[in-house]
């Protein structure tokens, strides 16, 4: 049987796109698999190699954290802490990318730079003067004040995201609902909205992940109301080897799960969600 | 569940959040040291938690630390009540924001230690609180490889290098580890072990010949170390994985090797050069902001620190020794044995040759390190001349000596004004 040059190519095709969708995953998985791996381990265990390939279930180190004072505290903290950012940077970020993407006006240029700007100088250079200012307005050691400081940072994404998605809903579409009895709000909120639903997903997602991993500012500006990076990864990286691994894994989960509850607007954006 | 259902919540969590004001009455005990988690835990949990008052344990990277720290000195209101660094980290700071406890009855058994604590003043800045020092650590299979005649106790830098050759041949692996990780304190090997052992001094004679020699030790000591050096900063971890047989690195950070596996691994003093055996310690101390909350509260907790009950159970938790006199208990972690002997015998060694920690350098303690650290980064990592590279940092050290107006601190003879670099 001859096999034609084009089944050939074909079939080598789809072995490169498995091939591809393989590595991926392997990229993403690996790492969380030797987290939840060497979590799972005893302490000897984790100073071995090679690993076993399933883990031994010792939950000593998870049980550790458990019993640290605070932690859950912290945790709450953290959450809250970034479910403010994530409100607070999309309230902020949307309507900026909304103006950007749908008005012309005088130094929109220079609006643009300025907003990358707030990711120009470094956390540690500013803390000082914050903390100061902080201090002074009674900020200091609150969740919302903290909040306030990862939204400057997480607002450049929301707002770059979201001017890139408004820029891609045709204007016509607007002007469709106007002429169909919508206001400039009603066809923005039937219309537009719905459009770019996972867009804003994505970008609280950002906010989320930036406001979890922040770690200086937090640590700088809250004593009482720590957040779970404050308290935790400033000490892990002195710590033994398996609490490292099991504080990873405790940082990293609660942005997993979220990630996971939000997925489906995520899909949405790269058209896998059934609607 | 809807997206709107998502936000809802994540709304109504938020506003619970911010209506939850918590009572604040814990004295906050601001802290550089003790900050592996275990150590916290073990810092509130057996050592703070018989303080009668409550007390908030918070420990820090020196990054945040000092900026937090600032910022209440800058707003003139602070929540922190004591703070728990070590002496070069209170010698970065202006004695005046520190207040004087000259007045609380508590001091170190050791008057050097009382006399770093004045930075330079009349006065108390800081009590001394707890001490460490660096020292090394083997792994027991690595004792049949040790040259002929030596006593492990006793060892020189050429018994060293060749024991560390031995091991390298035996097992085709170089097994000698050495913190040079970015966390690692390799510069305090530099100034406290290696340059009092071959120069007798750390400043006055840093570009001599004698250091040169030094660093030509410290080249042929590199071709047998683990070229992963780069990159370890607590040997304990290579100790437990087996990546280092031979380590040297600071009390704690060598610890949980012997907690974990005690009858693996032995503990000895640090090698001797031709000056002697050159070791240096590590000095912890305690002090109160003078924006702190409730003065009276915090000189409480400062001297509920210096009792020696307190005092043993801080070595529990952290592996740092009493600084005050205390009769220690039988019953000490194996860590805490294994470092203390080593220690005790590197003290009493004849050829004991103790160093100071830098002193009078205020802000400028970062600098100092940096050109150790460059110095060794040129040497041993990238090759260049010894002559060369030193005459070239000399230049550095001696402006850092010149702009401190730091005096010379053992084992470097005393000096009217700053210390010359010779």
């Amino acid at each position: 049987m001859t096999v034609t040059p084009s089944t050939d190519t074909r079939r080598a095709g789809r072995i490169l796109y498995g091939a591809g969708v393989v590595l991926l995953c392997a990229w993403v998985l690996g790492p969380i698999y030797l987290l939840v791996v060497n979590t799972l381990s005893s302490p000897e265990t984790v100073n071995t190699f090679p690993k076993p390939l399933i883990p031994e279930f010792d939950t000593g180190s998870l049980r550790f954290f458990l019993e640290f004072a605070g932690m859950l505290s912290a945790l709450k903290n953290s959450v809250l802490v970034a479910g403010l950012t994530m409100i607070l940077s999309i309230l902020i970020g949307a309507p900026a990318g909304y103006a950007l993407s749908r008005f012309d006006f005088r130094g929109k240029q220079a609006f643009r730079m300025l907003i990358l700007l707030t990711r120009a100088f470094p956390l540690p250079l500013l803390a000082l003067p914050l903390a100061v200012m902080f201090i002074r307005t009674g900020l200091d050691d609150t969740i919302l004040g903290l909040a306030l400081v990862h939204t400057t940072l997480a607002v450049p994404f929301s707002v770059l995201i979201t001017y890139s998605l408004f820029s891609g809903i045709p204007l016509e579409l607007e002007e469709a609902a106007w002429t169909l009895g919508c206001t400039r709000v009603s066809a923005f909120v039937r219309v537009v909205l719905p459009l770019i639903l996972p867009g804003i997903t994505a970008s609280a997602i950002f906010a989320f992940v930036i406001s979890w991993n922040e770690v200086f500012a937090a640590a700088v500006l809250t004593i009482e109301n720590r957040t779970l990076t404050a308290f935790l990864l400033q000490n892990l990286d002195t710590s033994p080897l398996h609490l490292k691994f099991a504080g990873g894994f405790i940082l990293v989960v609660p942005a997993l799960i979220f990630i996971f509850a939000v997925r489906k607007y995520l899909f949405a954006m790269w058209g896998i969600a059934n609607r | 569940m809807s997206f709107r259902c998502h936000v809802a919540g994540v709304v109504s969590a938020v506003a619970i959040g911010l209506s939850a004001t918590g009572a604040q009455a814990d004295i906050l005990f601001w802290s550089t040291q003790a900050k592996p988690v275990e150590e916290a835990q073990a810092m509130r949990e057996q050592v703070l938690s018989g303080f009668s008052g409550g007390v908030d344990y918070q420990p820090n990277d020196g990054g945040p630390w000092l900026t937090r720290l600032k910022a209440e000195l800058e707003s003139g209101t602070g929540t922190i009540g004591v703070l728990g660094a070590l002496h070069g980290d209170f010698a970065a700071l202006d004695p005046d924001d520190l207040i004087d406890l000259d007045d609380l009855g508590v001091k170190a058994a050791s008057e050097t230690f009382n006399t770093l604590a004045r930075l330079g003043t009349d006065h108390m800045q800081y009590v001394p609180w707890m001490q460490a020092s660096y020292i090394m650590a083997a792994n027991r299979k690595a004792l049949e490889y040790l040259p002929e005649g030596a006593d492990i106790n006793a060892l020189t830098y050429d018994q060293l290098i060749e024991w560390a050759a031995n091991v390298h041949e035996a097992t085709g692996e170089p097994k000698f580890g050495f913190p040079a990780g970015p966390k690692g304190l390799k510069h305090r090997f530099f100034q406290g072990y290696l340059y009092p052992s071959f120069t007798n001094g750390v400043v006055r004679t840093f570009a001599s010949d004698d250091a040169v020699v030094a660093w030509e030790k410290m080249r042929e000591l590199w071709s047998h170390t683990n070229p992963a050096s780069t990159n370890f900063s607590f040997m304990q971890e290579q100790l437990l994985s087996g990546d280092a047989w031979i380590v040297f690195d600071h009390t704690s950070r060598l610890a949980q090797a012997f907690n974990e596996r005690p009858d693996e691994f032995v503990a000895f003093p640090a090698p001797a050069g031709p000056k002697g055996r050159g070791f240096m310690p590590v000095l912890a101390g305690l002090a109160i902001p003078r924006t702190a909350p409730d003065v009276e509260a915090s000189k409480e907790l400062v001297r509920y620190m210096m009792r020696p009950e307190t005092q043993i159970a801080t070595l529990r938790a952290t592996n740092f020794f009493p600084v005050v006199d205390v009769d220690l208990p039988d019953d000490l972690p194996p860590a805490v044995k294994a470092a203390g002997d080593a220690i005790a015998r590197m003290s009493a060694a004849p050829d004991a040759n103790p160093g100071l920690l830098p002193a009078g350098l205020g802000d400028k303690g970062g600098d100092f390190n940096r050109v150790f650290v460059d110095t060794f980064e040129r040497i041993v990592l990238a090759g260049q001349d010894i002559r060369a590279v030193l005459d070239e940092q000399k230049q550095r050290l001696a402006q850092i000596m010149q702009e401190t107006g730091a005096p010379c601190w053992a084992p470097d003879a005393p000096s009217e004004g700053a210390c010359p670099v010779e």
